[in-house]
C-alpha cells in the first residue's frame, strides 16, 4: 500500500498535462493529421437491413478517373470481433448483409468528390431477407436466423442463481415486480471516427493512426484480418475526442482503410461523417428489464429475480459481456443474498451494440433503484433508510464471488442527504417540484481481461537520462479522461520530484509498452499501480546511487522534494541532478518498468461467466436530483444535482470532479432525452439535431463531493471515478418525477411526449377511480 | 471557378485562390493547416467549428470562405499572444473546462466573443452564449466555471 | 454522406437590382442569405444549384425602421440584430422572443429574417444524407414518388419550422417582395401554402426584401416546445398577440409553427369580454388550436404530443397576456 504524502503531487487538483495543446488548438486528432499526400477513403454502405448479396460490380467505379482502388467483402475473408469466442463480423459484408449501413465496399480516390461519385457507380444486387428490429420479432418461432450457429437469434443466454430466491421471497413482507423499457443510446463522442493508414509496399509494413481506446486490439485485429505478422504493424493513437466505450472494439473502418492502403500501396485517410459514426454504433442496447424484489418491513432485501432482454444489433461485438455484466452487477452494492438472473442477448437487424460508459449495469440499476424507491414508499420508509438497511460491510465477497475491499456508500448517502437539504425539503416542495435519489456503483477495471494471455495487466516503463528528465512510457489511452496526467502524478509522487521534470509518451506501438486499453475504468487502478511500481524501481536506483556517493547504507538516505540526504545529517545534501548523474555513472541511461497484475481472488466466482463483473474494487455513488415537471407539456427541468462518489482516493481531485460531473450529466442525457430511432432499420437519429444530447442551456449545476475510503489495492488507495455515478442519475430522475408529479415511469428516456402521455393516462385513471368511488357511495 | 479572396487571418493578411464552394473550415484546415476548428457533425449542429469573423462567432462548417472577403478571421491558434495563453485559454486549462478537447476551440472562441461584449456575464448569459456549442465530456459545469474564472481575471479577451 | 459541397458559381451582389438580375440570368440559381439552413442542405445533397446568389453584401436589406407608421424590418437583418433591437423588444415582444429561440447563438449571428421566413420545410425522411434517402427510395419532396409520412396522401407533409413567421403574422405583418416588375406586398400569411414540397408562394424570380407591421398596442408572446433548451427546431411554436379594446374586452391573434407545412394562423373565438369567465374561454381556445393544427410524423417526436403541447402552450401564453 502506497500512502500518498499529501504534500506531493498525488491528491492535488492539477490541470491536465496535455491541456495546453487542447486549449491552443495544437492537439492533433486523427482527422487533423496531414493528409495532403493521402488518398480519400469512403465506404459504400448497405441500403437494406437483411439480405443475400448476389453481386457487387465495381467495374464502372474502377473505370472512373481518380479512383485508385476498391475493396469489397472478397478482399477479406477473415472475421473479427472483440471477444475471441464470438468473432462473427467481416470488415465488409460477405454473402449476407445484416443491417442498413453495414459496409459493402470501399473506395480510395484522389479526393472526396471522386470517391463519392465512385460509390454511386458501384452496382449492388441484394436479395432481401426478412428483417427484425425487436427481440420479440427476432425470437419468433418462424424467424429467419441472422447467424447460422445461433438458433432463435439468441447471441447468448445467461442463467445465474445464487442463494435461494424461493425462500427469500417467502421471507419478504413486500414484493414488487415491474418491467422497464430503456431505449438504445449512443456514445456520441464529439469527434467523428477517423483513421489514417499508410502501407509501405517495399517493407510490407502497415502504419495506422486511429481514434481507438484500445489500440492493441486494433493491432491484433489488423494482423488477423490482413493476415500480416503483427511485428510488421504499427498502431498510433493521436489525441482522441472522447470514446465512452465506442472505441473499445476494433471498428470496421479501421480494417477497411488498412485494406485499401495495402491494395493501393499508399496512404489513405478515412474521415467518417457524423451519420457514419452513429451507424458504426456499439452503443447501449435497447433493454427490457423485468425485476422483482422482496423486502422486509424494515427494508432489507430478501430476494431479487431479474430478467433482462437486450436488442443487441446484428453482430456479437461485446454482447455476451454486456449481458453477463447486467446480471453480475446486481451484486456488489447492497446485501443481496438470494438472486436469480436470466439474461438474453438477441440479434436484431440494426447496427451492432457494444460497450458504453457503465457497460451492462445502467438499465438494470435503473430498474432496481426505481423499484426500491417505490417499495420504500409502500412501506412508509425514507428512500435513504431503505438503502441504509442493505449496506455491505467491507472486506467481503458477494454471493457471486466479487471481491470488495472498500465501501463508502454510507458516507456518500450522508453527504448528498445533507447537501441537498433532503430532510427539510423532501415533501415540502412547491407543486410540480420534487426530489429523488438513487445509488450506483462500477468496477475499477475488469480483473480478467478479454484477451487473457497470463501477462501482467499493465506495464509502465520509465527512462532517466543525462539531462535529468524522466520520461514515462505508457500504452494507456488518454481519451480525455486524464489518464496521462494520472501516470505523471504517480511518478512525481513516488519519485518526490517536480511534475515539470516528467514527460509522458503514450500510444505508439513501436515505442510504448502494450496496454490493455481504456475500458471498464481500469487505467487509474492498473496503470496507476504499474506507474507506482516503475517509479519505485527508479527511486531505488537513485537512493542506491545517493547512498554510495554519501558512503552510507541506502536505508539511511532520505528524500525531501528533489533532495537526497543522510537521515539526521542534513549537511550532506545532494540534488536530484547530482544523484541522477551518479546513478547513470553505474549503468548509463536508466530504464525501469513496473507492472500490475490482479490477484486471483479478485477474478470472480467459478461459475460460467463469473469473471465478468470481477474487479479489484468498486466505486460507489449516491445522488439527489431536483426536478420540476410541467404538467401541461410534459417537459422536465432538472434544477440541480447533488452527487457523491467514493473513488478510494482522489489522485487528481480536479479530474475526479470532472469525471463525476461528466458521468452524472451523461446519465442525465440518457434519462431525459437521448435515444436512437430506426425507420425500418434506417437510423433517423444519426445527427445532433435528432440525437439530442443536452446543451449547456438546460444542463443543471452539479454539486460534487468526493468520498475517500482508501482501497487497500488501489494506487494510493484510488478506485475508479468516471463511470460509477452515471447509472444513478436516470433512477434518481424518475424517482424525483414520482415525487413531483405522482408518476411512476417505467420508460427511458423521459422525453416530454412520453411523460405527457403517461401523465394523461394517470389523470384518466384517477378520474375513473374517483367516479367508481362516487358510484359506490 | 476560383477567385482571389483577401482576408486577415489571425492578424496576418492573406490572399488565396478559393473556389466558390469552399467552406471556411476547409479553407482554414486545408489551405492554412489551422486544424483547431473541428468538424464534429455534418453541418451546423455542434459548434466545434466555431471561429471568429470580425470578432463574432461563426460556424465555419456552414460558411463559404469566399463570403469572408475583407474580414478579420480569428481561430484558436491565434488566441495565444507571444506564446502566452489568453485568459480564457488559461481558465479552460486550469479549471478543466476541457476534457477530450474536441469542443474546446469552438467553445473558447464563442466565450471570447461573449467576454468582449459582456466582460462579467452571469450563468444565464454564459448559457445563452454557449447554447450552440455541444460538449460530451464535462457536463458543462467546469465550462461555466472556466468562463467565470476568465472574466474574473479581467484581461481583454 | 458527402464531405464536399457540390460545384456552383458564387455571386455576391451589392444591390437588390444586381441580385434580381443574377437570379434570372441562369437557370438553377438559388438565393442564399445566412446559409445556416441552405448550406446544411447542400452538404446533404438536397440542393444542387449551379449558381448561388449570396445576399449578404446588400446593405439596403439590413435596416430596421420604427416610427408612427409602424415597423419595417429588412429581410437581411440578422436574427442577432433583430433580437437585440430594444424598440422591437418593447413593442413587439413576440418577435424578440421568437428570434432568440431560433437555433443556437452562432447561427443567429448570420441567419436572417428573410432566411427564416423562407426556411425550407423539414421532415425526418428529408433532412437525411443521400445514402439514407436513396436507401429509402427518396420521397415526394425530393426525387421520390411517395410521402413516407402519409403514403396515401397526395402531397408532401414536411413541416414548416421557422419561428419568426407566427410571431409576425399575429401582428398582421405584410411582406414586401421584389421581382422583375417591381415590388409587391402581401399578407405574410399568404407567402405560404400547405404543401411541404412547395410551401412558398414566391415565384422563382422574386426576393423577399422586408416585413412591415402596422403600429400596435397589443401585448404579445412567443414560445416553442422543444426537447432541449437550445439549438432545436420547434416541435411546435406559438405566437399570441392580445389587444384590449375600450370596453376592456381582449382580442387575441394566434399563429402556430412546426405543426403544418405552413405557419398556421388560427382563427380566434369572439373576444374575451371583461365579465367573461377566462377559464372556459381559454379551455375553448385550447380545443380550437388542438383542432386546427395537424402535426404529422415528420419528426421522431410523436405528432399527437405536438398537437397537445401546441394547444397547451397556446392557452398558457394567451392567459399570461391578460
Amino acid at each position: 500500500m502506497n500512502i500518498p504524502t499529501r504534500t506531493g503531487a498525488a491528491g492535488q487538483p492539477l490541470p491536465l498535462i496535455d491541456g495546453i495543446e487542447k486549449v491552443t488548438g495544437q492537439a492533433i486528432y486523427t482527422a487533423d493529421m496531414d493528409g495532403r499526400d493521402a488518398l480519400t477513403g469512403r465506404i459504400l454502405r448497405s441500403p437494406v437491413s437483411h439480405g443475400r448479396i448476389v453481386n457487387i460490380d465495381t467495374s464502372k467505379a474502377l473505370a472512373l478517373d481518380g479512383v485508385m482502388a476498391i475493396v469489397t467483402g472478397d478482399d477479406c475473408a477473415l472475421t473479427y470481433g472483440v471477444i475471441p469466442i464470438a468473432m462473427n463480423e467481416y470488415p465488409m459484408a460477405r454473402d449476407i448483409v445484416r443491417y442498413r449501413g453495414e459496409p459493402l465496399a470501399a473506395v480510395a480516390a484522389r479526393d472526396a468528390a471522386t470517391a463519392e461519385r465512385a460509390l454511386e457507380l458501384i452496382e449492388v444486387q441484394i436479395e432481401e431477407l426478412p428483417a427484425y428490429y425487436t427481440p420479440s420479432d427476432s425470437r419468433a418461432p418462424d424467424a429467419v436466423q441472422l447467424h447460422e450457429n445461433k438458433p432463435g437469434n439468441l447471441e447468448r443466454e445467461v442463467h445465474h442463481s445464487f442463494g435461494d430466491i424461493t425462500a427469500g421471497f417467502a421471507e419478504a413482507d413486500l414484493i414488487r415486480e415491474e418491467v422497464f423499457d430503456c431505449a438504445e443510446i449512443n456514445h456520441a463522442q464529439l469527434e467523428p471516427h477517423a483513421a489514417l493508414a499508410d502501407y509501405d509496399v517495399e517493407r510490407d509494413r502497415l502504419t495506422l493512426h486511429t481514434v481507438s481506446q484500445v489500440p492493441f486490439y486494433v493491432h491484433l485485429t489488423l494482423a488477423r484480418c490482413l493476415d500480416m505478422d503483427s511485428s510488421q504493424i504499427r498502431v498510433v493513437k493521436p489525441f482522441v475526442g472522447g470514446g465512452f466505450g465506442a472505441r473499445t472494439e476494433t471498428l470496421n473502418f479501421e480494417i477497411i482503410v488498412a485494406l485499401l492502403a495495402r491494395k493501393v500501396g499508399a496512404k489513405v485517410m478515412m474521415r467518417l461523417t457524423r451519420e457514419e459514426s452513429f451507424v458504426t454504433h456499439r452503443g447501449r442496447p435497447q433493454t427490457k428489464v423485468s425485476l422483482k424484489i422482496g423486502l422486509t418491513k424494515t427494508g432489507q432485501i430478501t430476494a431479487v429475480d431479474c430478467e433482462v432482454v437486450m436488442a443487441g444489433g446484428a453482430y456479437a461485438g461485446y454482447g455476451l459481456v454486456t449481458i453477463l455484466y447486467a446480471g453480475a452487477l446486481l451484486h456488489g452494492i447492497y446485501t443481496v443474498p438470494n438472486v436469480k438472473y436470466d439474461g438474453y442477448r438477441v440479434y436484431t437487424n440494426t447496427p451492432p451494440c457494444g460497450a458504453m460508459r457503465g457497460h451492462g449495469t445502467v438499465d438494470v440499476r435503473h430498474a432496481f433503484e426505481c423499484i426500491l424507491d417505490r417499495m420504500a414508499r409502500d412501506l412508509g420508509l425514507d428512500p435513504f433508510a431503505v438503502r441504509r438497511a442493505n449496506l455491505l460491510e467491507a472486506p467481503m465477497f458477494t454471493a457471486n464471488g466479487l471481491m470488495i475491499n472498500s465501501y463508502g456508500l454510507g458516507e456518500c448517502l450522508d453527504k448528498v442527504r445533507a447537501a441537498s437539504g433532503w430532510d427539510t425539503r423532501k415533501g415540502n416542495m412547491p407543486a410540480g417540484r420534487g426530489l429523488g435519489m438513487a445509488c450506483s456503483h462500477y468496477v475499477s477495471g475488469a480483473a480478467k481481461p478479454v484477451h487473457w494471455t497470463g501477462e501482467p495487466h499493465a506495464v509502465v516503463s520509465m527512462k532517466l537520462d543525462f539531462d535529468g528528465s524522466v520520461t514515462v512510457l505508457t500504452g494507456a489511452s488518454d481519451i480525455g479522461q486524464g489518464s496521462t496526467t494520472i501516470v505523471a502524478i504517480a511518478a512525481a509522487e513516488i519519485l518526490s520530484i517536480d511534475m515539470a521534470r516528467i514527460r509522458v509518451v503514450t500510444n505508439d506501438s513501436v515505442i510504448t509498452p502494450k496496454d490493455n486499453g481504456s475500458y471498464s475504468s481500469r487505467v487509474t487502478f492498473m496503470v496507476g499501480n504499474a506507474a507506482i511500481e516503475a517509479a519505485k524501481a527508479l527511486r531505488e536506483k537513485l537512493v542506491n546511487a545517493a547512498a554510495k556517493k554519501l558512503e552510507v547504507a541506502p536505508d539511511d538516505i532520505e528524500c525531501e522534494g528533489e533532495t537526497f540526504f543522510v537521515a539526521g545529517a542534513t549537511q550532506s545534501v545532494l540534488t536530484f541532478q547530482e544523484v541522477a548523474i551518479a546513478a547513470l555513472a553505474e549503468e548509463g541511461t536508466i530504464t525501469v518498468k513496473g507492472t500490475f497484475s490482479t490477484p486471483i481472488k479478485a477474478q470472480g466466482g467459478g461459475h460460467r461467466g463469473g469473471a465478468v463483473g470481477s474487479t479489484m474494487g468498486f466505486s460507489y455513488a449516491a445522488q439527489v436530483v431536483e426536478v420540476e415537471v410541467d404538467a401541461d407539456t410534459g417537459q422536465i427541468q432538472v434544477h440541480k444535482v447533488w452527487a457523491a462518489l467514493d473513488c478510494g482516493f482522489a489522485i487528481n481531485p480536479l479530474a475526479v470532479e470532472g469525471q463525476i460531473e461528466g458521468s452524472v450529466w451523461m446519465g442525465l442525457g440518457q434519462g431525459l432525452c437521448e435515444e436512437t430511432h430506426y425507420e425500418d432499420g434506417l437510423p433517423s437519429h444519426a445527427n445532433f439535431l435528432d440525437y439530442r444530447f443536452p446543451t449547456i442551456a438546460e444542463s443543471p449545476d452539479i454539486d460534487v463531493q468526493i468520498v475517500e475510503t482508501i482501497d487497500p489495492l488501489g494506487p494510493f488507495g484510488a478506485k475508479e471515478a468516471g463511470e460509477g455515478a452515471l447509472s444513478g442519475f436516470p433512477p434518481a430522475l424518475v424517482n424525483a418525477v414520482a415525487d413531483a408529479a405522482g408518476l411512476d415511469a417505467n420508460f427511458l428516456p423521459m422525453t416530454p411526449d412520453r411523460v405527457l402521455a403517461a401523465l394523461i393516462k394517470l389523470r384518466k385513471a384517477a378520474r375513473k377511480a374517483k367516479r367508481n368511488k362516487e358510484a359506490l357511495i | 471557378m476560383k477567385r482571389i479572396v483577401a482576408l486577415t487571418l489571425n492578424g496576418r493578411a492573406t490572399e488565396d485562390a478559393i473556389a466558390g464552394n469552399t467552406l471556411l473550415i476547409d479553407y482554414l484546415r486545408d489551405t492554412h493547416g489551422l486544424t483547431g476548428a473541428k468538424k464534429g457533425c455534418d453541418g451546423g449542429e455542434c459548434g466545434a467549428c466555431t471561429v471568429l469573423v470580425d470578432g463574432r462567432p461563426r460556424l465555419s462548417c456552414i460558411t463559404l470562405a469566399a463570403s469572408c472577403e475583407g474580414t478579420k478571421v480569428e481561430t484558436i491558434e491565434g488566441q495565444a499572444k507571444a506564446g502566452r495563453l489568453s485568459a480564457l485559454q488559461r481558465a479552460f486549462h486550469e479549471n478543466l473546462g476541457t476534457q477530450c478537447g474536441f469542443c474546446t476551440p469552438g467553445m473558447i472562441l464563442s466565450a471570447t466573443s461573449l467576454l468582449r461584449t459582456n466582460p462579467d456575464p452571469d450563468t444565464d448569459e454564459i448559457k445563452t452564449a454557449l447554447g450552440g456549442n455541444l460538449c460530451r465530456c464535462t457536463g458543462y459545469v467546469k465550462i461555466i466555471q472556466s468562463v467565470k474564472a476568465a472574466a474574473k481575471a479581467g484581461e481583454n479577451p | 454522406m458527402s464531405e464536399a459541397l457540390p460545384d456552383f458559381k458564387l455571386i455576391r451582389p451589392t444591390s437588390l437590382d444586381e441580385a434580381l438580375n443574377a437570379l434570372t440570368a441562369q437557370p438553377n440559381t438559388r438565393l442564399c442569405a445566412g446559409g445556416t439552413d441552405l448550406i446544411v442542405n447542400m452538404r446533404r445533397g438536397l440542393e444542387t444549384p449551379d449558381v448561388l446568389v449570396d445576399l449578404g453584401a446588400i446593405s439596403d436589406l439590413k435596416t430596421i425602421t420604427m416610427d408612427d407608421k409602424g415597423l419595417r424590418i429588412g429581410a437581411g437583418v440578422t436574427l442577432r440584430d433583430l433580437a437585440g433591437h430594444a424598440g422591437i423588444a418593447g413593442a413587439f415582444s413576440a418577435i424578440t422572443q421568437a428570434a432568440n429561440a431560433i437555433a443556437g447563438p452562432n447561427h443567429r449571428e448570420v441567419a436572417t429574417l428573410g432566411g427564416n421566413l423562407c426556411l425550407d420545410t423539414r421532415c425526418q425522411y428529408y433532412n437525411q444524407s443521400h445514402w439514407w434517402r436513396k436507401s429509402n427510395d427518396f420521397c415526394l419532396k425530393y426525387r421520390g414518388d411517395i410521402c413516407h409520412v402519409a403514403p396515401n396522401g397526395n402531397r408532401c407533409r414536411a413541416a414548416f419550422s421557422g419561428d419568426l413567421a407566427p410571431a409576425l403574422i399575429v401582428f398582421g405583418a405584410k411582406v414586401e417582395i421584389a421581382g422583375p416588375d417591381g415590388v409587391r406586398s402581401c399578407d405574410l400569411a399568404d407567402l405560404y401554402r400547405e404543401d411541404g414540397a412547395d410551401h412558398l408562394t414566391l415565384t422563382k424570380d422574386e426576393i423577399v426584401i422586408a416585413v412591415q407591421i402596422p403600429p400596435t398596442d397589443a401585448a404579445s408572446a412567443y414560445d416553442k416546445i422543444r426537447v432541449r433548451g437550445a439549438v432545436d427546431f420547434p416541435l411546435a411554436g406559438v405566437a399570441v398577440a392580445c389587444r384590449t379594446d375600450a370596453s376592456g374586452a381582449r382580442h387575441f391573434a394566434l399563429a402556430v409553427t412546426g405543426t403544418n407545412s405552413m405557419p398556421l394562423r388560427v382563427d380566434m373565438p369572439d373576444p374575451l369580454g371583461k365579465d367573461d369567465d377566462p377559464d372556459s374561454y381559454f379551455k375553448a381556445l385550447e380545443k380550437l388550436v388542438q383542432k386546427a393544427v395537424s402535426p404529422q410524423r415528420t419528426s421522431t417526436i410523436a405528432p399527437h404530443y405536438r398537437r397537445l403541447s401546441a394547444s397547451a402552450l397556446s392557452a398558457r401564453l394567451a392567459r399570461a397576456l391578460i
